[in-house]
Parts: C-alpha cells; sequence; structure tokens
C-alpha cells in the first residue's frame, strides 16, 4: 500500500467521476423530500435515463436530444410516483417498489428485445469530456480535474444553485414550507400540489441526468442493472447530508471516495494481510445509518416527508 | 376495518404507528376478489405492453404457463422457486401485522443463508440428525440478528424501518463480497464465482420426488420446512398472547400502549421473527439447492416478497398462493424467453403492475372513504 494509492491525483479524479451520479440522484432526493414527498424511485428513474438515453442516442446521433430523452424518461417514471403519492395518496413507499421493479424490468425487457445479446451499439453519441487544457501543467490538479466529464461540472454546479435556490429564494422556502408544514404553507396561499409535483418532476429529472451520465458519459454503453443501487447510495447521501444540497455533495464524495479506494487498494496489503476492499462498499450505508440513529450528527427529515397532503378545501 | 379509528400521532417515534402500511394490511379484508383482480389487470396492461413491443401476448402467456405448468418436472420448479418467496413473503407480512414496513427481507435471506452455510461447511463432518439442526439454527438466528437490529434502532432510536431495511439490504451485499472473494468464507476451488465451501452432506435437506416418479426433481425437503412456517406464522399470530399483542401493536401502537403492550418491546421481536423467517428461506436455498453460498446468490427474492405479502394480503393461505404464482412467473418466464423470444423481464413488469394496482387500490378506498379520517405513513426517517 502507498500513500499514492490513497491520495493520489488519480484517486481524487475517481472520487468525483464516482461521486457525480451519487451526488445526482441525492439532490433529487433532496429536492422531493424537501417538499414532502419520498421518492424511492430514483433508482428507477436512473435506471430508464442510463436506456432511453442510449436508445435516443442510438437513433438520433445526437447526444443533446439523447440527454434530452434521458431526463424525460426519467421524469416520466416520476410521474407515475407524483400521482400516485400527491394525487391518488397511495402509500409511496409501495409506489416507488413498484416502479423500481417497473423501471428494471422494462429497460431489460426492451433491452433484451432491440439489441438482443449483442449489446447496444458501439459508436454512440457520448457526452463530452471537459479539457481544461490551461491546467495541465499543474501537478495533481491537473491529473484531477482536466480531463472530467461535462456532467461532473454540471452536477457540481447544480449543487451551488439548488443550494441556493432552497435557502436563499422565496420559492425555497415556499418549497420547504411545503415539506415542514404544508398546511400552514397553504393557509398563505402557495399551492402546495403544484410544488410537490414540480419536485417529485425535477428529482425524477436529477437522478435520470446522473443515469445519462453513467451510459452517456463514462462507459457509452447499456447493461442490465447498470445503476446498481446508485439511486439508494443518493438516498443515503441524501440523509447524511441533512437534506441540503451541499450536504449532500459532501456525502456524495465520502461515498465517491470509498469507492475509488476499493478499486486503487484493490490487491494491496498491509504487512502481510490482504485489505478487505470490498467491505469499503458498506461504508455509505453503515454511515447512513449511523446518522439516521444519532450516532453521527443528528439528521432530521423534513416534518411532513412522506405525508399525503388533503388541501383544506375537501377536508 | 377501514374505519378503526385512527390513533393520534403525536407521541414519540418509537410509539407511532404506520397507519397506511395498516391499510394495507386490511384492504383486501373482502376476500381473493381484489387480489384476483389485480392480478388480471396486471396482466392485461402486460399483454398490452407486450403488443405495444411488437410480439404476441398470447403466445407469450401461453409460453408462460407452459414453461411453469407444462410438466410434472416444471410443476415441481415452479414449487422450488415458490419456497423462498413464501419465507421472505412471511418475513414481510409479520412486520406488516405489527405495523412495520419491512423492505430488508432480501439482506436477512442472505444472512440466513451466510449463517447455513458457514455452520453446513464448518461442522461438515457431523451426521445429518446433528448438523441438519444446527443449520437451521444458524440459518434462522442469522436472520433474527439482522431483522433484530433494524427493530432495535427503530425501538430504540426511532429510525425508520423502511431507511434501515434498505441501507442493510446493500450492506450485506458487499460483506458477501468480502466473505466469499478474499474473507473467511472463500472456497479454494469455485469456480469463476466466487463461493464458500460447500455444505457437509448432512446439511443437504434431501429430494423429496423419487426419479421414477419426476426425473431430476430438485423439489427438496425445504416444502416441509415452509409449510410448517406458515402453520407458525398462523398460529403465532392468531393463537397465542404473543401474536394477539404483536397485532395490536399494528392495529394501533399507542393504543396498545395504553392497554399495557410496549410497542418498542414487539417491535424489536418481530423483526427478529421476520429476520427468522427470511433467514430460513436462505438457510433452504443453500441447504435444498446450491449446497454453498455464492456471489449474486438469490438476488430479488426479498423484493419480490413485498409483492407476494401484499397480493397473499398479510394472510397465510394469501402468501402461499402468492408465491406460488410468482414462482410461476420465475420458472415459466425462463422457457419464455427460450421458446417464445419474449425477454422473461415481461415477468418484472407484471410484477410491478401487480403492486402498482395494489397501491392504487388503497387509493380508490381512500377516495371513497370519509375523507379526513386517515393519517399518512410516517415519514421516511
Amino acid at each position: 500500500m502507498t500513500w499514492e494509492m490513497v491520495v493520489g491525483a488519480s484517486v481524487f479524479a475517481a472520487m468525483l467521476r464516482l461521486a457525480a451520479p451519487i451526488a445526482l440522484a441525492a439532490l433529487g432526493g433532496t429536492m422531493t423530500e424537501r417538499s414532502g414527498v419520498t421518492n424511492i424511485a430514483l433508482e428507477g428513474s436512473m435506471l430508464v435515463g442510463c436506456f432511453f438515453g442510449v436508445v435516443a442516442a442510438d437513433r438520433t446521433h445526437n447526444v443533446w436530444i439523447a440527454l434530452a430523452v434521458a431526463l424525460l424518461a426519467g421524469m416520466a417514471l416520476a410521474a407515475l410516483h407524483a400521482y400516485a403519492s400527491i394525487t391518488l395518496r397511495a402509500d409511496q413507499i409501495v409506489s416507488g417498489m413498484a416502479l423500481n421493479i417497473l423501471a428494471l424490468g422494462l429497460t431489460t425487457y426492451l433491452d433484451y428485445q432491440m439489441y438482443g445479446t449483442t449489446g447496444t451499439p458501439a459508436d454512440l453519441a457520448a457526452v463530452p469530456d471537459l479539457h481544461l487544457t490551461f491546467l495541465n501543467g499543474i501537478p495533481y490538479v491537473g491529473e484531477a480535474i482536466a480531463d472530467q466529464n461535462s456532467i461532473v461540472w454540471a452536477s457540481l454546479l447544480l449543487v451551488v444553485a439548488l443550494q441556493v435556490f432552497l435557502f436563499r429564494t422565496v420559492l425555497g422556502l415556499r418549497w420547504r414550507a411545503v415539506g415542514e408544514h404544508p398546511r400552514a404553507a397553504e393557509t398563505v396561499g402557495v399551492d402546495v400540489r403544484r410544488i410537490r409535483y414540480a419536485a417529485v418532476l425535477a428529482s425524477g429529472a436529477l437522478a435520470a441526468l446522473g443515469g445519462a451520465y453513467l451510459s452517456l458519459g463514462v462507459v457509452h454503453s447499456f447493461t442490465d442493472g447498470m445503476t446498481g443501487g446508485r439511486g439508494f447510495i443518493g438516498l443515503a447521501a441524501m440523509i447524511f447530508g441533512r437534506w441540503t444540497p451541499l450536504g449532500a455533495l459532501a456525502a456524495s464524495l465520502i461515498f465517491g471516495y470509498g469507492n475509488a479506494l476499493s478499486t486503487s487498494l484493490q490487491g494491496a496489503t498491509v504487512g502481510d494481510t490482504k485489505l478487505p476492499v470490498q467491505l469499503l462498499g458498506t461504508l455509505p450505508y453503515i454511515l447512513t445509518i449511523l446518522a439516521v440513529a444519532g450516532f453521527v450528527g443528528r439528521s432530521r427529515a423534513p416534518a411532513a416527508d412522506g405525508v399525503p397532503y388533503e388541501t383544506e378545501g375537501h377536508a | 376495518m377501514t374505519q378503526l379509528q385512527e390513533p393520534a400521532t403525536t407521541g414519540p417515534g418509537a410509539e407511532r404507528p404506520a397507519p397506511s402500511v395498516r391499510q394495507l394490511t386490511f384492504q383486501f379484508a373482502a376476500g381473493p376478489a381484489i387480489p384476483v383482480l389485480s392480478v388480471v389487470i396486471a396482466l392485461v396492461l402486460g399483454a398490452i405492453f407486450v403488443l405495444f413491443s411488437g410480439n404476441d401476448p398470447l403466445r407469450a402467456y401461453a409460453a408462460l404457463v407452459q414453461g411453469a405448468f407444462g410438466t410434472p418436472y416444471d410443476i415441481t420448479e415452479t414449487i422450488v422457486s415458490a419456497i423462498p418467496l413464501v419465507l421472505t413473503g412471511l418475513a414481510v407480512a409479520v412486520a406488516f401485522r405489527t405495523g412495520l414496513f419491512n423492505i430488508g427481507a432480501q439482506g436477512q435471506l442472505l444472512v440466513g443463508a451466510l449463517g447455513a452455510g458457514w455452520a453446513g461447511a464448518q461442522f461438515a463432518s457431523l451426521p445429518g440428525f446433528l448438523l441438519m439442526p444446527i443449520v437451521i439454527v444458524f440459518g434462522i438466528g442469522g436472520g433474527a440478528l439482522y431483522g433484530g437490529i433494524v427493530g432495535l434502532l427503530k425501538a430504540v432510536r426511532g429510525v425508520n424501518e423502511v431507511i434501515t431495511t434498505i441501507m442493510l439490504n446493500y450492506t450485506i451485499v458487499f460483506v458477501i463480497h468480502w466473505l466469499l472473494q478474499a474473507g473467511p468464507m472463500t472456497a479454494q476451488n469455485a469456480f469463476g464465482t466466487p463461493a464458500s465451501t460447500p455444505i457437509g452432506a448432512g446439511a443437504r435437506l434431501p429430494v423429496i420426488i423419487p426419479n421414477e416418479l419426476v426425473l431430476f426433481s430438485r423439489l427438496h425437503a425445504g416444502l416441509f420446512l415452509a409449510a410448517l412456517a406458515v402453520a407458525f406464522f398462523w398460529f403465532l399470530l392468531w393463537h397465542t398472547p404473543l401474536g394477539y399483542r404483536l397485532r395490536a401493536v399494528g392495529l394501533g401502537a399507542r393504543a396498545a400502549a395504553q392497554a399495557g403492550i410496549d410497542p418498542a418491546r414487539h417491535m424489536i421481536l418481530v423483526m427478529a421473527i421476520a429476520g427468522g423467517f427470511a433467514g430460513l428461506g436462505g438457510m433452504i436455498e443453500v441447504s435444498g439447492v446450491f449446497g454453498r453460498v455464492y456471489d449474486g446468490f438469490s438476488s430479488s427474492y426479498g423484493f419480490d416478497a413485498i409483492a407476494v405479502a401484499l397480493l397473499g394480503k398479510n394472510s397465510p393461505l394469501g402468501i402461499v398462493f402468492a408465491a406460488l404464482l410468482f414462482g410461476a412467473f420465475v420458472h415459466g418466464g425462463a422457457y419464455m424467453q427460450s421458446h417464445a423470444g419474449i425477454s422473461s423481464n415481461l415477468v418484472a413488469i407484471i410484477q410491478a403492475f401487480v403492486l402498482f394496482v395494489i397501491a392504487a387500490e388503497s387509493l380508490v378506498r381512500s377516495l371513497t372513504r370519509r375523507r379526513g379520517a386517515r393519517k399518512p405513513m410516517e415519514a421516511i426517517a
């Protein structure tokens, strides 16, 4: 084991790469739960984003159309969840589970029917990397951030933008009010349903962007179930980041770093013992449980999170 | 049943019931009509989907049925697929009955499988009459421990069980990677897929269908364990004081507390029981089917279990029928893919529709019921 394996520029670069999709899912989770709707179908939105982004890239050879299609697919799945949980006031966990299963079944089914066993085409339009050539000469920094994908940078911008939005704008204040005390928000004229619909759709789009990043930004192909639970890690990052965009980013970086280490430390030894790098994968989940249980800080959900709302007019 | 008075939800976290879970428990009180209807609706939606993707739905479903029940061998394979679903279905249902949403049957099943796989290999030389009980105890114990953590965190720190179970499901996947790839359970001679050392002969559940009857049948004695578990579920919940108290907590933790029942204690207990069911399911998979634990073992039984429990109305017989239906989907789906060229994932789509229709059913009721009577499920966290 060397320091290079732990804090090297390539590890830093990998951390950013691996954190981006988690951060996007976590942002989605933060936006929807701040408005009071739990959405565990982020994993599903991510997966349909992955798949339909690839299909669109294959058909149109235009990466921007592909990205748009990916976001729309994620939002479509989220719209089902919004309809079930806001309009129909169904159980949000059951609806989310159903949509996750639907997304996995649907994408795997269509993948098989459309691309059979040969896999998706090799020459897909890809989301470009951003080559910051002026950084190339600088040691460490150059290798760490000069060649990241555009979506990595976009996700960092989104973190800042959404942090400002939620905590420094009037609409953001209303958004949070709806998640904390919808009845009070409604009495001062806030449209609870509209904000919640917007929030759930936004969460689907953000998660799908994370999915499109995986398929169009990183591997340039689709494989069944390729999100591999990142939507759920995103939920963990949201909780560990205490339902704020900046917190979600910080948590995602920690989780991404753990991921990066489990690759860079593969086969590494301390003395004679092989490091159990696989166990690093448990980090996000255990930290999250500890955070929710109050052993590492105290993570508190918005008060009305997961609670369907009936407008007073109907009562 | 749906008109039950809701208790206030202002108590401490541990005492807060999850009313919509209760609602899901009782919504099917009218008998099997609605579950059957929801499956029919899901099949119709699935057929429409197949049609739109350019295939013949009748051919798909014919192949599905043919694959699941076409020969005596297929029937036994369908039952083999249904057995772990029965156990994980019970794990979800017993928690539902106590007002908890156990998404963790998957993780609990895996820990049970690990426990059974470890004990079965560790004490491999013991004779069956000694080894089998040990393996069963390790399977149930492993699952119970993993489920118990969830109940404990809920009771002591007020942590929502949905979060804990999701996190623990993923945690165990990585622990298994480690155990089987470079850890203490890694077998020396695992071909390709990382796997544990095979369990001893005495830990194997025997095949119960002789070759003369059905050639190469894999239907194993785990069937009897599953039947016992179903009977235990029924007896525990409806014929013991403990079961009465568990259901009381599920109906209203606050009211139960007023009657001297400690909800926190019963939440820990029921999650351990739930984990025990799922852990037994894992043990049965190891002892009856695979003979060892390998990486990527039983990846979706725990999630199918939620659909099984909800479709089966959290009742013993309902769970058995729902598990058989989904077992038929699992086994028949493979045949459908190889013989009709339609991806076996159609089955997952149908399953998702079943769940969605169930969720929608609860909403139809909530729309027709007097408004304002219903409090929502507690927040996630």
